[in-house]
């Protein structure tokens, strides 16, 4: 597992991963400061906003490209039938492959983050729990992104279904405000946008919860019931997505 | 000759005539649609409020930066800017009333009305800026009466309506805010000194005095000169005018 783990790290090298993402955000790091100046008052909280929001959708993105590129890539170039013929499990393989993920997230977010509290002066618990809570977002992101590339053979395919579903995701928060509309306003659709809103709130997380701006801004923005629910969704949904990815596995024949 | 060979032949002039055809629709095209753009607006609707539950993305306070922004920069053109008349102050205020759900804590968007918007050239605008901060400052007044301060002085120095200045100073002074200066409460006085009416004054000034004999405070020596300037200014000015103090009661 410790070298599938070092040849997803050496791949984002390669790939100009780290590279890439870094001066992205550096660009945005410029751009959210310097929109943040020319703000009449509250520069600094509009800087924070605005590198927070940008820098999570960026991760993501970057991330869900990575993980689709160099899956596609395996298949290939046959690296997985050539790792797979050692002596390695399938379950220990994907494994390998979601800890090579989730390192190399750690190694991008970990410094911008440690930047942002230097430049921005976030003194507070809200950027322990902006950093710990895009990581887990960045979390479900890779193992879903992991997940379409193994079912969808094409890796332009898994792209868009996982940008998908993160946006979905991310906008699972308005789904659940359109099913709790009031009645009158729900008897357009007699029930039925209710219920295929529902059906697809069972089935996906609620990332809208995640990685908020505003606790970098108000601390007493932070929510505890919120964390709890957004601990309790990483918790299930993370193995859900991994087990998932083993059943698929199993069965795949080469 | 048959068409294949003479296709062979002349193909690279058919091509060429083809390519100057094309250019010629897309000048005739252009020279057509030169005219036509966007229809833009200063100060464009603003978006509802599931719309904008839908348009953070669950990021709200990264979509209230973002139109503030905006709304800070409405109006700001290529090479040049709007004059304030022009904005539609109306649609500002529902602009300040969205923003407000997105973020209830911040102070952006009333510092934006008050020391921004404010300076409107048609004064009678104001009224929006007004009701929009006595609406903002009525969340908490303990915590925001500097916004109602700063309608009142709109109040009174753009829209010149000295009885809504004089009700919102009277708002404002209800305030317990252990932060508020003395002149938070004096406020009343000043507007109903400038309205000429004096009996009020001088008995908003009385009831602060007693409630300060009653209940000591520890006070700034300055907010204490201000006040004493205050009352000898209009003790001078109510001996030139020969008022009778009771007329007061």
């Amino acid at each position: 597992m410790q070298a599938i783990l070092k040849y997803i790290l050496r791949n984002g090298l390669r790939d100009r991963l780290y590279l890439g993402l870094f001066i992205a955000m550096a660009i945005c790091f410029a751009l959210s400061i310097f929109l943040g100046s020319t703000m009449l008052v509250e520069q600094n909280q509009t800087s924070i906003a605005y590198f927070a929001g940008s820098c999570r959708t960026l991760l993501s993105c970057g991330i869900i490209l990575f993980v689709c590129i160099t899956i596609n890539r395996a298949f290939e170039h046959k690296e997985i039938e050539f790792i797979l013929s050692k002596a390695i499990s399938r379950e220990n393989f994907i494994l390998g492959y979601l800890l090579g993920f989730f390192v190399a997230t750690f190694i991008i977010l970990a410094p911008i983050t440690i930047i942002a509290i230097a430049v921005f002066k976030i003194i507070n618990l809200g950027i322990l729990y902006w950093f710990l809570t895009t990581l887990a977002e960045c979390l479900i992101v890779i193992c879903f992104a992991l997940l379409s590339s193994l079912i969808l053979k094409n890796s332009f395919s898994a792209i868009l279904a996982s940008i998908a579903f993160y946006a979905i995701s991310r906008l699972m928060g308005v789904f659940v405000l359109a099913i709790d509309l009031p009645q009158h306003l729900n008897q357009l659709s007699l029930g039925n946008l209710a219920m295929a809103l529902k059906l697809l709130s069972v089935m996906f997380p609620r990332l809208d919860l995640y990685s908020q701006s505003s606790w970098l801004v108000y601390q007493d923005s932070i929510n505890s019931q919120e964390l709890l629910i957004i601990l309790l969704q990483s918790i299930i949904y993370l193995p859900l997505l991994i087990f998932m990815s083993f059943h698929d596995f199993k069965k795949k024949q080469f | 000759m048959p068409i294949k060979i003479f296709f062979h032949i002349y193909s690279h002039k058919i091509f060429f005539w083809l390519f100057i055809l094309c250019f010629l629709l897309q000048a005739w095209l252009w020279k057509n649609t030169e005219s036509y753009h966007q229809q833009q607006q200063i100060v464009p609707e603003p978006i509802s409020k599931y719309a904008a539950a839908a348009a953070s993305f669950g990021d709200k306070e990264f979509l209230f930066r973002t139109l503030s922004t905006r709304l800070q920069n409405s109006g700001d053109i290529f090479a040049g800017f709007i004059a304030l008349k022009k904005y539609d102050y109306n649609r500002l205020y529902q602009w300040f009333k969205t923003l407000d759900t997105l973020n209830g804590q911040s102070t952006l968007i009333p510092s934006l009305a008050s020391y921004y918007y404010s300076q409107t050239q048609n004064k009678q605008d104001t009224i929006y800026i007004i009701n929009y901060l006595d609406e903002f400052a009525s969340k908490d007044i303990d915590k925001y009466w500097w916004w109602l301060f700063q309608a009142t002085f709109i109040a009174k120095r753009d829209l010149k309506n000295y009885d809504l200045s004089l009700k919102l100073a009277n708002k404002m002074a209800s305030s317990a805010s252990s932060t508020a200066p003395i002149w938070v409460k004096q406020m009343p006085a000043f507007i109903s000194a400038e309205m000429g009416n004096n009996c009020l004054s001088l008995k908003i000034i009385n009831i602060i005095l007693q409630e300060y004999q009653q209940n000591p405070t520890p006070e700034k020596a300055k907010e204490i000169n201000f006040m004493r300037f205050f009352i000898q200014k209009q003790i001078n000015i109510l001996k030139q005018q020969k008022f009778d103090i009771n007329q007061c009661q």
